[in-house]
């Protein structure tokens, strides 16, 4: 999922400054599990816009606030409220923000959230960054361990020098990421592929932006 | 002698290091390389060592032959990426660097441009293939070159590394990658160096002990606490204790030399590459203790 933290609400205030009334949508997928976008998270932020003298004319929570045909026609029936909305505060990740501003061609959408990384929930609202999303994935030839995520240099073909007593360089609070990878391998007994597989210079043409897929090539067919 | 010649001979070959200054200044480090000129067979030229911006190693590894001082370019992964290292690489090449080590590179975060976007393209084991690759007359692309490099290529390894495992499996890496030398993280504990010599003398490759002056016991137990793959045994600190703080330093270059004389006594490795760190002025004096000189 997209992690997402609030923005510091000082900072949200300065954005928001030129506006009085707006309409707020949250997002019932990630940003909901971050605490950043579930009704509680609204209705919080509403009680902070009307402390600073604004309006708030409504709110409600998206299903998936990055879908664009979906969340366009979940909003149908908030028409009067967002008429009366002259900003939209979107309390979601940035593609979330994006869908919105897609939507609203005429109104000033504004983020609550700065979007983080694509992470794993380890317990509740604790977050690990996992995946890089590069397009070409090597999991399968580091055990299933991503070292250009967990290693804070991205490289793949061991530890550096920095590696002390099995921690990063850049914080005791990380494991670096090769000897885990080491680990795993010498649990399943793959250490020889480790150490005979030095992997190439990663091929980053995969990952230019911004990327498109259509993941439904046979519709698209159809329509030719 | 070139520096791989020396290294091929047989030689007890000695590196030492100048460290570029942060700033145009460059009287004090021309001193230190006019120090050294005759007595090192090759000085490595640190690339914005501890991710500290300074005068880049490409720079500096031209005036050291301008001084004739052979210098060994110090190349990481972090600040370029896979273009802007071959095209250093292809330029060190016109300017008469022969030798280039290959290495992946302290984070930003180490040093005192926190917010830089770090690059590591690739890292050091890509690097060396890079290296070999230009010596063959190809980028890494595959593309054609007008003209091959010939470079004599080197990386670094840390005998004392904890856990030690994944390091020798990427020290393996570096073999095929193309590494032809290698110069190694501070060594303190030479029976401890016996022993990784013994593994490492299977491949080959030659091998310089790396030595770092212990200025003092603190220094010793700062490097203890701080530093990755560093270890200095209890006695060498009990040794500097027992020296006083006005005997320490002497102390300090006494132990750097008397390890360099063990090294090269026994035959145990191929040379040392002596870090000075701002001491630079000392290295003839280790060296002559040492019998170098």
């Amino acid at each position: 999922m997209i992690i997402t933290k609030k923005k510091d609400f000082q900072e949200l205030m300065e954005n928001i400054k030129g506006y009085k009334s707006f309409f707020l949508i949250g997002c019932s997928e990630c940003a909901s599990l971050c605490g950043t976008g579930s009704q509680e998270a609204i209705d919080a932020l509403t009680e902070a816009l009307k402390a600073e003298g604004k309006e708030v004319t409504g709110g409600f929570v998206a299903k998936t606030g990055c879908q664009v045909l979906g969340t366009k026609t979940e909003l149908k029936p908030f028409k009067e409220q967002l008429d009366k909305s002259e900003c939209i505060l979107i309390m979601s990740c940035g593609a979330g923000t994006q869908a919105a501003t897609e939507i609203f061609e005429d109104k000033p959408v504004y983020p609550t959230n700065d979007s983080l990384f694509l992470g794993n929930m380890t317990r509740f609202q604790m977050f690990d960054e996992r995946c890089s999303l590069c397009g070409k994935c090597i999991l399968d030839k580091t055990g299933g361990i991503c070292p250009l995520t967990a290693c804070p240099k991205g490289i793949l073909n061991g530890p550096c020098g920095g590696c002390k007593d099995g921690k990063c360089e850049v914080s005791p609070d990380i494991k670096c990421a090769w000897v885990r990878i080491y680990e795993r391998m010498k649990r399943l007994d793959k250490l020889q592929e480790l150490c005979d597989n030095a992997l190439e210079a990663k091929d980053w043409s995969a990952s230019i932006k911004p990327r498109t897929l259509v993941a439904r090539p046979h519709k698209e067919e159809k329509k030719k | 002698m070139s520096f791989k010649d020396a290294l091929n001979s047989g030689k007890f070959v000695v590196t030492a290091e100048v460290g570029p200054p942060k700033g145009t200044d460059i009287k004090e480090m021309i001193h230190h390389i006019e120090l050294l000129k005759g007595k090192v067979d090759a000085l490595n030229v640190t690339d914005n060592q501890s991710a500290v911006m300074r005068i880049c190693s490409m720079a500096v590894c031209k005036i050291a032959l301008e001084h004739g001082v052979e210098p060994i370019l110090q190349m990481t992964c972090r600040d370029r990426n896979r273009i802007g290292l071959q095209s250093d690489l292809l330029g060190a090449s016109i300017l008469g660097i022969k030798n280039v080590l290959c290495m992946t590179g302290d984070h930003v975060l180490a040093g005192d441009h926190k917010q830089a976007k770090p690059v590591y393209d690739v890292e050091s084991v890509q690097l060396l293939r890079i290296v070999d690759s230009l010596n063959n007359g190809k980028d890494m692309a595959g593309n054609e070159l007008k003209g091959a490099t010939d470079f004599f290529q080197g990386a670094v390894v840390t005998p004392e590394a904890n856990p030690i495992e994944p390091q020798l499996i990427k020290f393996e890496k570096k073999v095929r990658a193309g590494a032809k030398f290698f110069q190694t993280q501070a060594i303190y504990d030479i029976n401890k160096f016996k022993e990784f010599m013994s593994y490492a003398r299977k491949f080959p490759v030659k091998i310089l002990a790396g030595i770092v002056v212990l200025k003092s016991a603190g220094m010793a137990n700062f490097i203890n606490n701080n530093v990755p793959g560093i270890r200095v045994p209890q006695e060498l600190i009990d040794e500097l204790k027992a020296a006083g703080k006005e005997k320490a330093l002497d102390t300090g270059l006494n132990i750097a030399a008397r390890h360099i004389r063990q090294l090269k006594q026994e035959n145990i490795c191929d040379g040392v590459h002596i870090m000075a760190i701002g001491m630079e002025d000392k290295v003839p004096i280790i060296m002559e203790r040492a019998g170098l000189i």
